[in-house]
């Protein structure tokens, strides 16, 4: 039977279109709108820059977007979406790609300590809220995830904040973005083990070596609300945005050189 | 050469005959056709391509480079903004990357040239390298480039003959005609 129009308006407000054509298509059409995704991989695998893509799209698309940075400054940042040819400066003048560095907002609320308690978890994320809401942000990525949580100390204090957070930003419909690290050795997808069981989407971002060659890879491992491939695909970070195309098999089977 | 368009053709060539080959390809499609090409080189540097296409005095303006040889031989590569560099011929799927890279940067219709698919035999196994021939060419075709794969003669197999049949449209090969 043939869509209507309006089931096909309805499907696309439903999805936010990251603007990463290999990932939309990997996603059916992008992420379920107020999911919470969390971006995990160690060092140097484009965390960050697919991140920063994201928003950007958003932005560009008009859709207010939110980047928090927790441990470097924006403005260094900032230096990475440049080379994009598709950056325009006016985006953030005109606050349609909005960057805030975390140390600013935690400095308004008086929250410059090492250990937060379940009172400050509140504080902080209702400050967030706050933000969403006031600029009606449709779009957020918080880099990184796991800089906050070891401030939060325990299992219980971080698994409350995700799950807050997360439902905090879902009910303003806004799209979320967080950035685990994790080692290179790690066998789980968070640092803490508590993040990839509470986000709804978890996307995994790794070096895969192979007879020597170091390969980007992205594997979309739960995104909850589509049907989605979970095969990994190697990426390059280019001008033209993040690009990505299948891993060949023949190169990851046993013996297959 | 009159192909139609998004066709993907392997171009069976003589090894004395590779310089005539190459110059009468960027002729057809560049000169005649007014694409942009974009010469994926596994067999030698792109710089030697280019001082070679000087003295054939072909314009280069419109010849976009994916050198996947230049890094691995240690050399110095020449940095330039027509050519993208791959760090090994084994890294099939970065290769396929710099020409999307390229296919969205050019504008107007293209010719991907491969050169050459026995160089990358050298250094991939059939089984990988039919699989990045599948998806590569399948990829041009559904956004309308022609693909011309290269294949010398005398460096040629079985192996590689059967997958050049199973992607390509088109078989040529100039020498059997003369």
């Amino acid at each position: 039977m043939p869509e209507t129009k309006e089931k096909k308006a309805d499907a696309a407000d439903a999805r936010c279109i990251t603007g990463i054509d290999g990932l939309d298509r990997i996603l059916n059409g992008g992420i379920p709108r107020g999911n919470t995704v969390l971006i995990t991989g160690s060092c140097g695998t484009g965390k960050t820059t697919l991140s920063l893509e994201f928003l950007l799209h958003g932005a560009l698309n008009n859709e207010n977007s939110l980047f928090i940075s927790v441990t470097e400054n924006w403005q260094k940042l900032i230096k990475n979406v440049i080379p994009y040819r598709f950056f325009d400066e006016d985006l953030l003048k005109n606050k349609k790609l909005i960057m805030i560095d975390l140390g600013a907002i935690y400095n308004k609320l008086g929250l410059e300590k090492s250990e937060f308690t379940a009172e400050d978890i509140d504080i902080i994320v209702r400050a967030v809220g706050d933000i969403v809401k006031e600029w009606e942000i449709k779009r957020l990525v918080i880099d990184s995830i796991t800089s906050i949580c070891f401030q939060l100390k325990t299992k219980e204090k971080i698994r409350d904040f995700i799950l807050y957070i997360g439902k905090n930003l879902s009910e303003a419909g806004c799209t979320s973005i967080l950035v685990s690290e994790i080692s290179r050795a790690e066998q789980s997808y968070s640092m803490y083990g508590v993040e990839e069981a509470i986000a709804d989407g978890i996307v995994l971002m790794a070096n895969m070596e192979r007879r020597g060659d170091l390969l980007r890879t992205l594997q979309v491992v739960k995104m909850r609300g589509t049907m989605h491939s979970r095969a990994k695909y190697v990426l390059d970070l280019t001008p033209e945005g993040v690009l990505l195309v299948p891993l060949l098999k023949g190169g990851s089977i046993p013996g297959g050189i | 050469m009159d192909l139609p368009e998004t066709s993907a053709v392997a171009l069976v060539i003589k090894i004395d005959d590779y310089l005539d080959a190459m110059r009468a390809v960027l002729d057809a499609f560049i000169v005649e056709k007014d694409l942009s090409a974009i010469y994926i080189t596994s067999t030698i540097p792109s710089q030697s391509i280019k001082n070679v296409l000087n003295i054939l005095e072909i314009d280069m303006e419109r010849i976009y480079f994916i050198d996947c040889i230049s890094h691995i031989m240690m050399g110095a590569a020449v940095r330039s903004e027509h050519v993208n560099f791959v760090e090994s011929p084994t890294m099939l799927e970065n290769i396929m990357l710099k020409v999307e890279f390229l296919m969205r940067s050019l504008e107007g219709k293209k010719l991907v040239l491969l050169d050459s698919i026995n160089s990358l035999a050298i250094h991939n196994n059939t089984k990988i390298l039919s699989e990045f021939l599948h998806i590569l060419v399948n990829n041009l075709r559904a956004k309308g480039a022609y693909t011309l794969i290269l294949s010398v003669d005398e460096q040629s197999s079985e192996e590689i003959n059967n997958m050049l049949g199973l992607v390509c449209d088109e078989t040529l090969a100039p020498s059997e005609q003369k």
